[in-house]
């Protein structure tokens, strides 16, 4: 019983990690443009359909994760000079927008993939598990990798963030976006690149996660709404929030479902996080707007 | 010697309120409603536009409603068919299990066939209040405001609103259309509820257009009013309108339940009429589209919700229809994204709206917008004049 519990908890570890990676992105964009990007499940789906490609092709999964943030920052890229660019002062109206952005990237992808899903292969390295415990609930590679993956993306977006010359006209730009403009600072440069920067994380969300799940055309749905309750529990004012709210929801949902089932555990996490929210309104990291 | 502060000693100016319903909106309310009520007769009661037009009015109260609490006072939900879903769910159960007490199933127990796939044996006894109607249409209604009262006192009293409200009403939805595939026996779950006898026909199709009447008088009344003002300002300028001394938190949450009754209502009709209620119709791809249907119609108008819902949705059902269209209606997915993003880049007042700003730009608006130009020019004048060392009238102060 309690290795299993465990077992459950370390699971909950591999969940987190994957919340990370996904939300990591989002977070960024709503932090610094103070936007949502409703498409983010479906730039997912899009990493994901990268991935199988590159794996139809021959290549392997770390092979497809720089090739899938390329291409999905690249169609960040599109949507923000298309679309976001001119409705960044309407954060509401860009919820619907990018939403209608969501639709036609799953219309677009199911006309070219078909509705079937594609399977993705793990590589050799990550076949296997590590043996805890005598008895079979063991903790696959795959988890593990997951983990150090949003770590490393953590600590990227960390060092771009806090010790680059762009990462200090972003911290600007986010901290007071008039003043950042009067200094020379071009912020509809910086908006775009924390964009494509944000959509590539999604692509690289999207590569690791096909194998895991095969790429289907509806996968990034439920990922995107649990990325916005990353966002809304963790809060956006500093960089930890991303890893505190996935931390907190991953174990939370595995967990429950351990004991439960998957959708009490869901419904118990968003009670939790409705009540959190009273106590934290902006997030646990939440920023206070200085007016 | 009195000092008068309320302005010298003159009445107070009577501000001339709006009609409850201008005379133009009665006589062309009138017609198209005699128009739509009386068309069983002549297309046939079972005919499927007659379906559609109810099942559209359904639709457009539920746009109404997210027109009250998003268009009037800036609240994004985006889960708005959480209520509609509830109310619907409850009206379809009850008439599901009256209908099984009647009609026993193929296997000739009395409960419905999906509780009996799961091997229940009788209607559990939580549901057992369903089988009486008018239980279950108080229930309806109030079950949902309940909800949103709960939600709204959890959110707006801590100043939540704008994209995280969006957000997490947005897994509100999610997480019910999860909830009702998964408990099947209870919900009918992927199937949803099918095959009771609901109400079709000229009767029930008038009850719908009272509803809706009703619906927009009082959601005329209410925009209308010394509230629908305060609305209306704390969707302008929320910080101005605390600092007015208004609860914006309250109003919100008054907004809100008024909207989520009102969606719940639509959502109870909407069983009963169309005899159908699946989990789609409580999950956030239908909240969303109800937003799209405001927004295209036009936002803080009243009307735009019912043209944007009966537009929207026509042009689904006439594309999907004609012989000569129907490769198109393959495309209707993408159609619809796009009408996102076009509607939000390029007509963001909407149809309706739109069509008011340039009226209104033209000059040549309706008689009672000419009066109002004039009344607030007049009025212009007035205050123009009576400080002392004000700016004369037709002189630029250089």
């Amino acid at each position: 019983m309690w290795q299993q519990l465990f077992m459950q908890c370390l699971n909950g570890l591999g969940v987190a990690g994957i919340l990370v990676i996904a939300a990591a992105g989002l977070a960024i964009i709503f932090g610094v443009a103070g936007v949502i990007n409703m498409a983010h499940g479906q730039f997912i789906m899009v990493g994901a359909y990268t991935a199988a490609l590159v794996d139809e092709l021959g290549g392997n999964m770390f092979m497809s994760i720089p090739i899938a943030f390329v291409v999905v920052a690249l169609l960040g890229l599109i949507v923000e000079r298309g679309v976001i660019q001119w409705i960044y002062d309407r954060p509401l109206e860009t919820l619907l927008a990018t939403w209608g952005v969501g639709i036609i990237l799953e219309v677009t992808m199911k006309f070219i993939f078909g509705t079937l899903g594609r399977k993705v292969d793990w590589p050799d390295l990550l076949d296997g598990s590590i043996r805890i415990f005598a008895r079979p609930p063991h903790f696959p590679y795959y988890r593990v990798f997951h983990v150090v993956l949003a770590i490393v993306i953590l600590a990227v977006t960390f060092y771009i963030l806090y010790r680059t010359r762009f990462g200090l006209k972003v911290r600007t730009v986010r901290r007071n976006r008039s003043m950042a403009s009067c200094l020379g600072i071009d912020t509809a440069k910086i908006d775009m690149l924390i964009f494509m920067y944000g959509s590539g994380l999604a692509g690289i969300a999207g590569a690791v996660i096909a194998p895991i799940k095969a790429a289907t055309i509806d996968m990034g749905f439920s990922y995107s709404v649990n990325s916005y309750m990353v966002i809304v529990l963790g809060g956006v004012g500093n960089l930890l929030g991303i890893p505190t709210g996935s931390f907190l929801i991953g174990e939370a949902e595995t967990l429950l479902a351990f004991r439960y089932n998957t959708v009490i555990g869901q419904l118990l996490v968003f009670i939790a996080i409705v009540i959190a929210i009273r106590v934290f309104p902006r997030g646990i990291f939440g920023y206070q707007e200085r007016r | 010697m009195t000092i008068n502060l309320a302005g010298g000693g003159s009445t107070p100016r009577k501000v001339r309120r709006a009609r409850l319903i201008p005379i133009w909106a009665l006589i062309l309310g009138a017609f198209v409603l005699s128009l739509i009520g009386t068309s069983p007769h002549y297309i046939g009661s079972d005919s499927y536009v007659v379906g559609l037009i109810g099942k559209f009015l359904c639709f457009a109260i539920f746009a109404l409603s997210i027109d009250l609490i998003w268009g009037f006072t800036g609240i994004l939900s985006l889960g708005q068919a959480v209520y509609f879903g509830i109310g619907a769910y409850m009206v379809a159960l009850s008439m599901k299990l009256n209908y099984t007490l009647e009609n026993a199933t193929r296997y000739g127990s009395n409960i419905p066939d999906f509780m009996e796939w799961n091997g229940l044996t009788e209607v559990p006894a939580f549901m057992a209040p369903l089988l009486s109607t008018p239980v279950a249409v108080a229930l309806a209604l109030a079950i949902p405001t309940l909800l949103a009262f709960i939600f709204g006192v959890i959110t707006f009293k801590r100043h939540i609103y704008g994209v995280y409200c969006a957000v997490i009403t947005l897994a509100e939805a999610l997480i019910l259309e999860r909830f009702i595939v998964e408990y099947q026996a209870y919900t009918g779950g992927f199937n949803g509820i099918t095959d009771y006898s609901n109400l079709r026909g000229a009767p029930f199709l008038w009850v719908i257009i009272a509803v809706t009447v009703v619906c927009l008088i009082g959601a005329r009344a209410l925009t209308h009013s010394r509230i629908g003002t305060v609305l209306k300002s704390i969707r302008d300028n929320d910080v101005r309108a605390e600092f007015m001394g208004y609860n914006v938190a309250n109003y919100r949450i008054f907004v809100f339940c008024v909207s989520a009754f009102m969606a719940a209502g639509a959502g109870a009709m909407y069983a009963a009429w169309v005899g159908i209620v699946s989990f789609l119709d409580a999950g956030p791809m239908f909240s969303v589209e109800g937003v799209i249907w405001t927004a295209v119609g036009g936002r803080a108008t009243l009307i735009g919700p019912f043209i944007g819902t009966f537009l929207v949705r026509g042009l689904e059902f006439v594309l999907s229809s004609s012989a000569w269209l129907s490769w198109l209606s393959e495309y209707w997915q993408f159609f619809m994204g796009a009408l996102f993003i076009a509607v939000v880049l390029w007509i963001p007042d909407g149809i309706v709206g739109t069509i008011g700003n340039w009226l209104r730009k033209r000059g040549t608006g309706t008689l009672s917008q000419i009066r109002d130009d004039q009344d607030r020019l007049a009025h212009d004048r007035q205050r123009d004049w009576d400080p002392a060392g004000g700016t004369k009238p037709g002189k630029d102060p250089v």
